[in-house]
């Protein structure tokens, strides 16, 4: 690890923008792991995570110099993978379910006998997971697997609190409408 | 078709309330709405150690390319430094050929809006209602985004902030900055898609004054 690893994010975008763009390399390891969950719970499956954060990475350092905040570019860098994300369910959506359905659960592994019926919960919610809309299910991860308040949201997304209060609402009623369904 | 939980079941959900404050005809929804939670996967999420180097492959790639250089250059904000070296009397004689031209170039007499050239930059006052902010700045392409060099200040009607700021003729965009993290866009006036997930709201400004566009 060179010392570029504890050098400040604004620090580091000034630098690559002035051309050492191997400096590039620390944001990527800084954040390539903060938000693959959020990625994973978003696409559902962690190759199409992975695929969306080298996408925002690369378009990030295309738009580098439009960072307007270099000191907050974790929160930059959010914003385009989150646009990258609902992007990818809205066409996942167009398309159908067919896609996503049926992958294996996340971090389905070999399980002990007793620990099958949550697998199997945590796979019909998975798949239930993937039938709200994308904004929906944004909220529902956000909350419930990132566990952000509604503040911390509403200011990572721009929303109000109330128009998230009122996706997470409609989350839970589809949510239970699906899962029932899927028994 | 299945109902959505009842609205003291979403409360247990947000964790407003426990399972013992729900009524015992609501128990059995709320621990099926319990489970729900259960099951989510919480567990980290590790990506391969191989997408450092295909994104940096890419990077490498791309500066590279003649054609992101000059992108960069042309899109990377920066300070420019203008200086001048000047000898005492060359400013007399700057100045009495201002007054020649002046004279030559003065027009009749004749009535409308002012001569050219004496407006090239209109006030222009910012107004956002925010009663909870304790700081508001506008930033925009006319100050560099910069969310510290145009602050808004606190009049006194209620949660009401303003500035007044002289603009550049043409045409820009900015957005409130509130309590120097929150970008904000102006409910007033239209606004457009920065490409991030963000709106900046657009202005117009002519010598005939300022229009939201």
């Amino acid at each position: 690890m060179g010392s570029g690893d504890e050098a400040a994010d604004g620090a580091v975008v000034r630098a690559v923008l002035a051309g050492d763009v191997e400096q590039y390399a620390v944001l990527v390891r800084r954040y390539r792991d903060r938000y693959a969950r959020y990625a994973a719970r978003m696409l559902g499956s962690l190759d199409a995570a992975e695929d969306a954060i080298q996408d925002a990475f690369i378009r990030a350092y295309d738009h580098l110099a439009q960072c307007r905040d270099p000191d907050n570019f974790s929160a930059w860098f959010f914003r385009i993978l989150r646009n990258r994300c609902l992007a990818e369910r809205r066409r996942a959506t167009r398309l159908g379910p067919a896609l996503d359905v049926g992958e294996e659960p996340l971090t389905a592994s070999g399980r002990a006998d007793d620990e099958v019926e949550q697998t199997e919960r945590l796979r019909a919610l998975e798949r239930a997971l993937l039938e709200l809309t994308p904004e929906q299910r944004e909220v529902f991860v956000l909350k419930h697997v990132e566990g952000l308040s509604y503040e911390e949201i509403a200011t990572r997304t721009g929303a109000t609190v109330a128009s998230l209060k009122m996706r997470m609402h409609r989350a839970y009623d589809r949510l239970r409408e699906r899962l029932k369904e899927h028994q | 078709m299945t109902r959505g939980y009842h609205p003291l079941v979403k409360q247990l959900l947000e964790g407003e309330r426990s399972l013992a404050d729900l009524p015992p005809e609501l128990r059995a929804e709320g621990e099926e709405a319990l489970r729900l939670l259960g099951a989510v996967d919480r567990a980290p999420a590790t990506l391969s150690e191989a997408l450092d180097q295909r994104v940096m492959a890419e990077v490498r790639r791309r500066a590279a390319a003649p054609g992101h250089r000059a992108w960069q250059w042309l899109t990377q904000p920066r300070d420019v430094q203008v200086r001048f070296r000047i000898r005492p009397w060359t400013i007399g004689a700057l100045a009495a050929a201002a007054a020649v031209a002046l004279l030559l170039a003065r027009p009749a007499a004749r009535s409308g809006p002012m001569a050219t050239g004496a407006r090239d930059s209109v006030w222009v006052k910012f107004v956002l209602y925010a009663p909870e902010a304790q700081q508001v700045a506008v930033a925009g392409t006319f100050n560099g985004w910069d969310p510290r060099a145009a602050p808004l200040v606190r009049t006194g009607t209620a949660g009401v902030w303003t500035t007044t700021l002289a603009l550049p003729v043409g045409q820009h965009q900015y957005t409130f900055v509130v309590d120097g993290e929150r970008w904000v866009a102006d409910p007033a006036a239209p606004s457009v898609g920065d490409g991030f997930g963000r709106r900046n709201s657009v202005i117009a400004v002519s010598q005939q004054g300022a229009r939201v566009l």
